[in-house]
């Protein structure tokens, strides 16, 4: 449904040196160098998955988002949607999707709620029963009801986020781009915005492109996620298959009545382990263990642990997300 | 020392930097507003041309026009945003913070509007007087540049931005009165840009209408300075007009004091 | 036709709203006129302090120039209450990377713009400038015939658009240096020259808001046509096809600087 081929998005960027006379000089006679946010990416999109999109900050996600959203011109490279080109005729092709950006609202700050719906049914000539039945399931998806006659203004963020959503499927899009859509919410709020993206997408087999530092978000919503560092596609692949190709760290929860576990638990000198491999928090009786299954088994470890310490309770779990996405960030994939 | 200047220079760099690329965006300003100006120089000429004799209520042509830029000149010079600054704070509440803060309100808005000025005005001044003066020498066929006109003109500024100043803070407070500052200011600008001279010289009005307007706290920001340039007014004259400029610069400084004073116990009784 | 209906209908409810607003903040609006309505005061006080002074202005008596001076009025005040939005977008929008959300949405990006914001202060200007002319227009020996009046109407109504095209190139500029706000605001202080009858200029002045930034077309022409009767083919004609050439020119650099737009940070 969606295809992206070969995309690439180059920057002129005017290299200002350093210091007082750098300045000056950038004034007068710039110097100006290409930047590549984005290097020839490629990746398909079936129709209804929740696509899961991260990296880290600088790597080119946004960019690669703007051009599918239409924002920006590839320089190389295409994206379409049902065959549909942005680049070739730009209002037929947004028609299809929804945007939400996270960080800047699409409402008009001054217009009442109902009111920007009211210009958004025009802008997407959406017609009057249709108009009336999405209202009515918006609403009851995302609450509304309590401040649709409010200015947008007035709203928190919580509620600003669920209308901004509202407001991108209004038109029954076929594509929903989300860019950090829980940023910034409270617990609850972020788990009532999940769970209506994930209604929206069982209800209306609505593709979701869902862009997010959030990786809770990933882990509870993501059918599959592409992973794009300085401009590359890096992984591209489901939840899962992450977790096991990269995912070798666990962690070992336990409860001690030990005064002082650290010292007695040396794990790294007693499996000869690097810094990497293993790493140890504690938190009032708590302990955390973080490790690499790799580097250590778990039944190996499991048995040192209670052989040193007395454990009131233990467990072991995958490591989430979070950790193997750390990892990959610093590092780079291999 | 040396350690002193290390530690401050980044700061200075990265301030005269900021103002390097925001300078650009200025210039255009700039040439803007010295554009409005020539627009006032050709009507000028034009009534000139269609006028009888050399004089019009005594300026000549060359006097006007040295009038028309030099105005426009001390006008940018004496601008201040301390009205805007003032509202902005009543409207958001942050005036509050200042109560909380040791050190006088004035003060700190002051050095920090005059540290931006410096400046800008930098290069505006010198051009402009500069190129003023060689048009005038050539028109004129000598030379009328007297640098000790020069010297007291920048202290009469110095003078009318103080006045201006405070002016400005005292009629910011009525932010606390009025909500739509925008064009509550809009009308001020107008009426002290009237009075000051700054769309039509003073002794173009009728008499009792003029002499009305000298006495203003207006025409001191903009007429006083520039007719000291001109050499327009001299000893007893000189010291009369820079003296009624250190009384409204005086007497706007005590009002603001004592608007300050009301405000702070209108503030506590309101709970802020 | 259809699309045309759809775009006037999506007007009406920024209208509405605008309207709505003035209601709930009278005292800004009233406050923000007279405001305005003072500074044409004190532009009408230089004038008739300046007639006091001399007999005519290089032959332009004080009721004509008084005419020209209202007739520019109207054009501008017509672009400024309808289409002040293009200014946003060359001090703020594009800047601050809000202009994102005009591309994800199915209607053109420039009409978007232009419709979002109905700027209600500029009939201050307009009802001064319509009011300058009424006081004047008695004063001047005009023949009137039904073709004047079209001719007269036609030419206020492209002059707007000489206007509108400005702003918008202008405007667009923003596309590819972030902000332009002072270029617009540099380039709109050739229109004070427009507001006076150009023979008081110079040729190099005169040539230059004629032919390179054609204000005069939005007053001097079109109110000599009217004043004189001479020459419409010029005189109306000219604005005619000058705002048509701006306003395509304006339209042209708005899609290029679309292409080259870089949208901002993250």
């Amino acid at each position: 449904m969606i295809q992206v081929e070969n995309l690439r998005k180059e920057f002129k960027k005017t290299i200002k040196e350093p210091g007082l006379k750098g300045s000056f000089k950038s004034l007068f006679k710039p110097k100006t160098e290409r930047v590549v946010a984005v290097d020839d990416i490629s990746f398909e999109v079936p129709k209804g998955e929740i696509l899961g999109f991260i990296g880290p900050n600088g790597a080119g996600k946004s960019t690669v988002i703007k051009m599918l959203t239409g924002i920006l011109t590839p320089t190389s490279g295409r994206c379409t949607i049902n065959g549909k080109n942005p680049t070739v005729n730009r209002k037929s092709y947004v028609k299809e999707i929804g945007v939400v950006f996270g960080q800047r609202t699409q409402l008009w700050w001054d217009l009442p709620l109902r009111e920007t719906y009211g210009v958004l049914k025009e802008i997407y000539e959406v017609d009057e029963k249709s108009y009336r039945e999405r209202m009515a399931f918006l609403n009851e998806t995302l609450d509304l009801e309590s401040f649709i006659s409010s200015p947008v203004r007035t709203l928190s963020l919580g509620q600003r986020m669920r209308a901004d959503i509202a407001a991108s499927l209004l038109h029954s899009p076929k594509v929903l781009f989300l860019d950090e859509p829980t940023i910034g919410l409270d617990v609850v709020v972020k788990d009532n915005i999940r769970r209506a993206i994930e209604q929206i997408n069982r209800q209306e087999q609505t593709t979701v492109i869902l862009t997010t530092h959030d990786l809770a978000d990933i882990e509870l919503l993501a059918d599959r996620i592409v992973m794009i560092d300085k401009g590359k596609n890096v992984f591209d692949g489901s939840v899962g298959e992450l977790k096991t190709r990269y995912g070798q760290m666990r962690e070992l929860n336990f409860v001690t009545d030990s005064t002082d576990p650290e010292s007695a638990l040396s794990y790294r000198e007693h499996f000869s382990l690097d810094s990497e491999d293993v790493s140890v928090k504690r938190e009032g009786s708590s302990v955390k263990v973080r490790f690499n299954s790799e580097a250590v088994a778990v039944s190996d470890i499991l048995a040192y642990t209670l052989a040193t310490v007395r454990v009131n309770d233990i467990s072991v779990k995958d490591a989430d997300i979070e950790e193997i996405i750390r990892r990959l960030y610093k590092q780079g994939v291999d | 020392m040396k350690r002193a200047f290390r530690i401050y220079f980044p700061f200075i760099n990265a301030g005269m930097q900021e103002t390097a690329t925001y300078r650009v965006n200025w210039i255009f300003y700039i040439l803007g507003s010295v554009l409005g100006c020539f627009v006032s120089y050709f009507i000028w000429h034009a009534v000139f041309l269609s006028g009888e004799g050399e004089t019009m209520n005594g300026f000549t042509l060359p006097q006007m026009i040295v009038y028309i830029f030099l105005i426009f000149l001390t006008s940018t010079m004496i601008g201040s945003d301390a009205a805007w600054a003032v509202g902005e704070e009543v409207r958001d509440g942050s005036i509050a913070m200042r109560l909380i803060k040791p050190v006088s309100y004035n003060a700190t808005f002051l050095f920090q509007e005059l540290g931006n000025k410096l400046l800008t005005e930098m290069f505006l001044v010198v051009p402009l007087i500069a190129g003023l003066e060689i048009v005038r020498t050539i028109l004129v066929g000598s030379l009328q540049f007297s640098v000790v006109n020069l010297l007291i003109y920048l202290c009469s500024c110095v003078l009318a931005y103080l006045i201006n100043f405070f002016f400005n803070i005292c009629f910011g407070f009525i932010a606390f009165v009025i909500k739509y500052l925008w064009g509550a200011n809009m009308m001020k600008n107008c009426i002290v840009g009237f009075l000051s001279g700054a769309i039509i010289p003073l002794s173009f009005l009728p008499e009792t209408l003029g002499r009305i307007f000298m006495i203003l706290p207006f025409a001191s920001l903009n007429y006083t300075p520039v007719m000291i340039y001109m050499g327009v007014y001299q000893g007893a004259e000189l010291l009369y007009f820079l003296g009624l400029q250190v009384f409204w610069a005086l007497f706007f400084w005590g009002l603001s004091k004592l608007l300050w004073v009301i405000s702070v116990k209108r503030l506590s009784v309101q709970g802020g | 036709m259809k699309q045309i209906k759809r775009l006037f209908r999506i007007h009406r409810i920024f209208v509405a709203q605008e309207l709505k607003r003035m209601m709930e903040y009278k005292g800004d609006f009233i406050v923000g006129v007279i405001g305005f309505l003072m500074v044409q005061c004190s532009n009408l006080l230089f004038l008739w302090i300046i007639f006091n002074n001399i007999p005519s202005l290089m032959g332009w008596s004080l009721n004509e120039v008084v005419f020209i001076y209202g007739f520019s009025l109207i054009p501008k005040g017509i672009d400024h209450l309808f289409f002040d939005n293009l200014w946003a977008i060359g001090h703020f929008t594009v800047r601050k990377g809000d202009f994102d959300k005009y591309l994800t949405r199915p209607v053109n990006t420039l009409v978007h713009v232009m419709f979002e914001k109905l700027q209600i202060d500029a009939l201050g200007e307009l009802v001064m400038g319509i009011a300058l002319v009424c006081v004047s227009l008695p004063q001047l020996s005009i023949e009137w015939s039904v073709l004047k009046v079209l001719l007269g109407i036609a030419a206020i109504f492209f002059a707007t658009f000489i206007f509108t095209g400005i702003k918008t190139i202008t405007a667009a500029v923003a596309f590819w240096s972030k902000r332009s706000g002072n270029i617009i605001y540099m380039v709109y202080m050739f229109n004070d020259f427009a507001k006076y009858p150009v023979t008081i200029y110079n040729e190099f002045v005169k040539n230059l808001i004629t032919y390179v930034i054609p204000f005069a077309f939005t007053a001097y022409y079109p109110a000599l046509y009217l004043l004189t009767g001479e020459n419409p083919l010029y005189n109306v004609g000219m604005t005619v096809l000058l705002s048509a050439a701006l306003m395509s020119l304006g339209v042209f650099v708005w899609n290029r600087g679309i292409r080259a737009y870089e949208s901002a940070g993250s």
